[in-house]
């Protein structure tokens, strides 16, 4: 039962491990951030002089420094960035005629799909884990800010950091996967990309603190999946005080997201990986014709 | 069994119909037709990539539509294209291949080890494929379809862009496995000479219709007999009616300047033919005889000749009717 789907996952982790380009192509923009533009762009030094301890505090939601608030954020978005190649893998076996070859084996087409879900899901999660382990080794650089950690977090709050960081990242995973099943083309799959990664990213709360914003686009932030996710892994580290919401509620709307996103990428693939002929044809019988 | 068939191509046209053949156990049967004939969509379908609008075909007596996993497991395909991963060395894209069938890697090992040595793979085996010449990855494809045993591989222009010598090497390759596992061969190609050496029995498919199915020395035989070309000066006597009166001669037809003569006994027509143009004060240019080869059938069944790369394909014919029954080992 589990060796077709797990064929696939070889087959997708030799081809990984053998041109690890990610390494750049994913890490290099947290990385900068955090080196260049969380080191630069300090809310707390903004603020004017003599302004209370507790204020700043209170802006980033119980974060001990806007470098720890933002780090949290860089999680997210890198985790987001690295699944935006996701879908590239299935385009290029498309063209290449690999899965054709794959749909003439017996392998279900459940497998196919739940092979890159689970595959693509997990190099989602590495870039996170390293931007959250190279934040708080920079605390101990001198004269460079790092991500510090409140006393009190103890295992639940760690194992919810977790949870946020996986669902966020098969949500996002699943997202891009669906442009994958459906483009027949990289090009036009790297354009619809590029044009939500932005829009994605600033309507999200990874950078700035949503009680400064406008009321309108706070309503659009709280919806967020990148800030539902924040939020959890910010409570889980800083404390839940100034959250109008618990970590429950937060989680929850960040499951209705990859709900929702893992149904569009299955429906699309089942669309993708189906032989037989409907009236406008299959994206499969398309590229048996050219 | 006959089932009314067709399927569509992408602009509404049908891309084939008509098309109705069986294939026996253990036989090498050759799908011969020009680009666009409609090979690769009679492939897709019987290997369940494609399902067609109507019409059916039977794998070892089970329905490529409603029984399409059975039928997967039991057949092995090579592609027109190389679909082996570059990445990956030889042998993992074997084992890879067999997990898809729901085979581990230690049950497929002794046979992948097997295979690669008959495909004269053993030394790269563990070499990247991408490392691999033409000729290589060709049989590797081969070895890949054969992972898990199956009891008949469709094999879609399987020689397409390899050099005469790697043709003729993939030739042997392919009568080696047929003899040693008793595979059935299903093949499609547009070179004639490969059809004619290779094959058992041959359908020739043009314009989406099996036009004439046979072994390649029965279709050669329809022919009837040799063809003399004589080719006459520019400006000399059309000599038809003087060849029509030869004796042996059946018909005569013009082909630009040169003057196509079907005959029983081409060696012997030639001194005759000259003698008799000279008499006539026809200046002849050349004679050639031809014997009969898969380019005359096809010449002779379409009455046109066979269609190289690159040029026009015809338009698609339209209607219905197809089937197909492949009888595995």
């Amino acid at each position: 039962m589990l060796i077709p789907a797990f064929s696939l996952i070889r087959r997708e982790y030799l081809r990984w491990i053998r041109a690890p380009t990610w390494v750049i192509s994913g890490l290099m923009s947290p990385i900068l951030y955090l080196l260049l533009f969380g080191q630069a762009f300090d809310l707390g030094k903004l603020l004017p002089p003599g302004t209370p301890a507790g204020a700043l505090a209170t802006v980033l939601s119980g974060a001990p420094n806007y470098f720890s608030y933002f780090a949290v954020g860089m999680v997210a978005f890198a985790s987001v960035t690295a699944a935006m190649f996701s879908g590239t893998g299935i385009i290029f076996d498309k063209q290449l005629g690999i899965l054709q070859r794959t749909l003439s084996t017996p392998i279900s087409r459940r497998s196919v799909f739940l092979a890159a879900l689970t595959f693509r899901g997990m190099l989602t999660l590495i870039p996170a884990f390293l931007v959250v382990g190279f934040a708080l080794v920079l605390a101990y650089v001198p004269n460079v800010a790092g991500l510090s950690v409140g006393s009190g977090v103890n295992v639940v709050d760690a194992l919810q950091f977790v949870v946020a960081a996986l669902i966020l990242s098969i949500a996002f995973t699943s997202l891009f996967l669906s442009f994958g099943f459906a483009a027949q083309r990289i090009e036009s799959y790297f354009g619809v990309v590029t044009i939500l990664q932005l829009p994605i990213l600033l309507t999200s709360n990874a950078m700035y603190p949503v009680n400064i914003m406008p009321a309108w686009l706070q309503y659009v932030v709280g919806i967020n999946p990148i800030s539902l996710a924040v939020n959890v892994m910010r409570m889980s580290l800083f404390g839940t005080a100034g959250y109008p919401y618990s970590v429950g509620v937060y989680l929850l709307g960040l499951l209705a997201w990859a709900v929702l996103f893992v149904g569009l990428a299955f429906w699309l693939a089942s669309k993708a990986l189906r032989t037989d002929v409907s009236p406008k044809g299959s994206a499969l019988s398309e590229a048996i014709a050219a | 069994m006959v089932y009314p068939s067709s399927k569509p191509g992408t602009q509404g046209t049908v891309a084939v119909d008509g098309v109705s053949f069986q294939v026996r156990r253990g036989e090498i049967f050759g799908f011969l037709g020009p680009n666009g004939a409609g090979k690769t969509t009679t492939i897709s379908i019987l290997t369940t990539l494609l399902s067609p609008t109507s019409g059916g075909a039977h794998i070892e007596g089970l329905d490529v539509r409603t029984q399409s996993n059975d039928v997967r497991r039991r057949l092995g395909l090579v592609f027109q294209k190389s679909t082996a991963d570059e990445e990956l060395t030889g042998r993992e894209n074997m084992i890879i291949e067999a997990g898809l069938y729901g085979l581990s890697a230690g049950a497929v090992r002794e046979h992948a080890n097997d295979l690669l040595a008959q495909m004269d793979l053993a030394q790269a085996a563990d070499r990247f494929v991408k490392t691999y010449s033409g000729g290589m990855r060709r049989r590797l494809e081969l070895a890949v379809g054969m992972v898990h045993k199956p009891h008949l591989i469709f094999l879609d222009e399987p020689t397409l862009g390899l050099d005469p010598q790697g043709r003729a090497g993939f030739w042997r390759y392919i009568r080696h496995l047929r003899e040693s596992k008793g595979l059935t061969v299903f093949m499609t190609t547009h070179y004639l000479d490969e059809a004619d050496q290779l094959c058992d029995r041959i359908a020739v498919i043009d314009r989406g219709r099996i036009i004439a199915l046979g072994t390649p020395k029965e279709l050669k035989d329809s022919v009837g007999g040799d063809t003399l070309e004589l080719t006459v000066a520019p400006g000399a006597k059309d000599p038809t009616a003087l060849l029509t009166g030869m004796p042996g001669v059946t018909s005569v037809t013009k082909v630009g300047e040169t003057y196509r003569v079907k005959c029983s006994n081409g060696e012997s027509l030639i001194p005759k033919t000259v003698l008799a143009a000279d008499e006539a004060g026809i200046v002849v240019a050349g004679v050639t005889v031809i014997k009969p080869t898969l380019d005359e059938v096809f010449l002779h069944l379409t009455g046109h000749a066979y269609r190289e790369e690159g040029e026009a394909p015809p338009p698609a014919a339209e209607g219905d009717g197809e089937s197909a029954t492949v009888e595995g080992r």
